[in-house]
């Protein structure tokens, strides 16, 4: 049969062809999936390497529940970011264990101090800052707002995602951005936020 | 927890978190794809191989047939067999006792009754001529 990344087959359909030995499903998956669940790491984890580690391990306990999988239960995207996030979720944790700043540092250090790339560096660093306050908020706060706001997922898909209600997921984003807000209050400066809010 | 986390500063942290995810998109290298897909690969190969064997499944031997089962199987079963044995039965009653509408219709038709009266002896050479002639 043949398929290609911009197949129409569903995930679940192309897992089942996965399940029964196609090379070519176990192709579309790959480019088809794995984009998304290295920018959910990527985005909780705010490291390039760790984010690729933890998107091959998804991806590989996906191949591996092919045979078992279930139709109809869960969609397989929801699925996969549920098990990604839930791995980052356990690194985070382990890096809380070791320290903030071992993990994180204090921000990216800039690599280039010429003059010119000044603009360039502020915006680094607005995002660093961002970054490391998104880093310091519960895990579960983290994962939600990530979600929401980076990977731009719906409440009710979110929701699929974390196992729980969707007025849970509104209290945990708002808490979360309440939380966000109140970690950069301090640093308006270094953002470039108004100083009237 | 903060009174002054408001409308404007919500926009503004959307604002950050859209430029957050703009900087933090990224594509998956070819590096990455391809361990993932030696992955997907090695995962099929193990469950071809976890598969377990054909499995050996004792088929009965057919059992032989009967001559009374075939012959049944042959004319339609039972039902068939109590068919003919009703036809038979009616074949034998009219034989005895043939009603007498028959002889109203081959009295109008043949201008006789129903019984024939042929005179096979004359039509046939006589027995000890056959022998005769060897």
């Amino acid at each position: 049969m043949p398929l290609d990344a911009d197949s129409e087959l569903t995930d679940e359909a192309l897992l089942a062809l996965f399940a029964g030995g196609n090379r070519a499903a176990a192709r579309v998956l790959t480019l088809r999936l794995t984009p998304r669940v290295l920018s959910l790491a990527g985005r909780m984890l705010g490291d390039r390497s760790e984010a690729e580690d933890v998107a091959q391990e998804a991806m590989l306990r996906l191949w591996k529940i092919a045979p078992d999988w279930r139709a109809g239960e869960a969609q397989v995207s929801t699925w996969l970011y549920r098990v990604a996030s839930n791995l980052c979720t356990d690194r985070l944790r382990r890096r809380r264990g070791v320290g903030l700043d071992d993990a994180f540092g204090e921000g990216v250090e800039p690599e280039d101090e010429q003059p010119g790339a000044e603009a360039r560096l502020q915006e680094a660093d607005r995002m660093a800052a961002l970054k490391s306050a998104l880093a310091e908020l519960p895990e579960r706060q983290r994962t939600a707002v990530v979600l929401r706001h980076l990977e731009g997922l719906s409440n009710p898909e979110i929701a699929a995602v974390m196992e729980i209600g969707v007025e849970a997921v509104e209290s945990l984003t708002a808490r979360g951005k309440r939380a966000l807000a109140s970690l950069l209050k301090g640093r308006r400066a270094e953002l470039g936020l108004s100083d009237d809010g | 927890m903060t009174a002054e986390f408001d409308k404007h500063s919500e926009r503004e942290l959307d604002a950050l978190l859209e430029s957050l995810r703009e900087d933090t998109a990224q594509d998956a290298s070819p590096d990455l794809l391809a361990r993932v897909l030696a992955d997907a690969y090695e995962a099929q190969d193990g469950m071809a191989a976890a598969m377990p064997e054909e499995p050996v499944v004792a088929v009965p031997a057919p059992r032989s047939r009967g001559l009374l089962r075939s012959l049944l199987d042959a004319i339609g079963g039972w039902p068939a067999v109590a068919g003919l044995a009703t036809a038979t039965v009616a074949g034998v009653w009219i034989g005895y006792n043939p009603p007498t509408a028959f002889d109203d219709l081959t009295l109008s038709v043949l201008d006789s009754n129903y019984g024939y009266e042929m005179n096979i002896g004359d039509s046939l050479p006589a027995f000890d001529d056959l022998q005769a002639d060897g």
